[in-house]
């Protein structure tokens, strides 16, 4: 995002102008939501991450102007926030990751039963399944993630950050982010494997 | 190359981070393993349907509070900056 805009914006909201708060939230609500949502998982703790978020901007863009990027600063503190309110929430049962990361002998060939090692399920017409069903499967496969790995998925596949603008947002390395996003991807493909991989949803 | 070097090089591969030698020796265990073939393909379709799916929009009747609260915030002024 061009942050000269971003210091005029900030300008126009110092002086109280209604209109900046519209082009403040077509610029970064959609994204903001998207995140929170992508990590919380639910529309209510979402919205009120994104509630908190926007009113620190307006409370506190006098230090952003001519310094940090709007744009990335919103992402750090709404992956914090969220990150933040799902650790009060640590009761909900989260799926061991390991569980879904493919398993190797000592050659370095793949373990498993031939036929679900190769089933690919990428292009097949074979489940007809409606794309609503597909829907619901990815999100229980995202579900099954712990939130940071929710978080990196969302700021890489979805808002298409770079690992390097994901790893500032986190405060991780960017060596930490791309092996993250591949253990994510990795386990949401083998929950959607072993659910359409042999013949379709069980 | 063995399956297990291969799906480490997957995400790099996908984004086309990878250099030449290593797609090469990459390409060349794809052409002689059909599952890793699936995995890549299925991990390529992994990735659109994440992103698909996380596509979500904010509800209007959300923006619109979210709109109002923002409003409320500039008219009463910004609050002391407390950092």
């Amino acid at each position: 995002m061009d942050s000269t805009s971003d210091d005029a914006l900030l300008a126009r909201l110092a002086r109280g102008e209604a209109s900046a708060v519209e082009t403040l939230m077509e610029r970064y609500a959609g994204r903001c939501y998207r995140l929170a949502f992508g990590v919380v998982r639910n529309a209510a703790d979402a919205e009120e991450i994104v509630q908190d978020v926007f009113l620190n901007i307006l409370r506190k863009h006098a230090s952003f102007e001519g310094r940090a990027a709007l744009g990335s600063w919103i992402y750090r503190i709404t992956v914090n926030t969220a990150l933040n309110k799902r650790r009060g929430k640590r009761n909900e049962l989260e799926t061991p990751l390991e569980d879904y990361l493919p398993a190797f002998k000592a050659d370095g060939h793949r373990e498993g039963d031939r036929a679900v090692l190769v089933a690919d399920w990428s292009q097949s017409p074979d489940h007809e399944l409606a794309a609503a069903e597909i829907r619901r499967l990815v999100q229980e496969g995202i579900e099954l993630l712990a939130p940071p790995y929710r978080a990196i998925l969302v700021m890489r596949d979805v808002e298409e950050l770079s690992n390097e603008e994901t790893a500032e947002a986190l405060g991780e390395t960017v060596a930490a982010v791309k092996s993250r996003l591949h253990r994510a991807r990795m386990a949401l493909r083998e929950y959607l494997t072993r659910r359409l991989g042999a013949g379709g949803p069980a | 190359m063995t399956c297990q070097e291969a799906i480490a090089l997957l995400a790099d591969y996908l984004e086309a981070e990878l250099g030449a030698a290593l797609v090469a020796d990459l390409e060349q265990h794809l052409r002689g393993c059909a599952p890793c073939v699936a995995y890549l393909n299925t991990y390529r379709k992994t990735r659109e349907l994440g992103a698909e799916v996380g596509r979500v929009e904010m509800p209007a009747e959300m923006r619109e509070r979210l709109r109002r609260l923002l409003l409320q915030g500039l008219q009463k002024g910004a609050p002391p900056v407390d950092n």
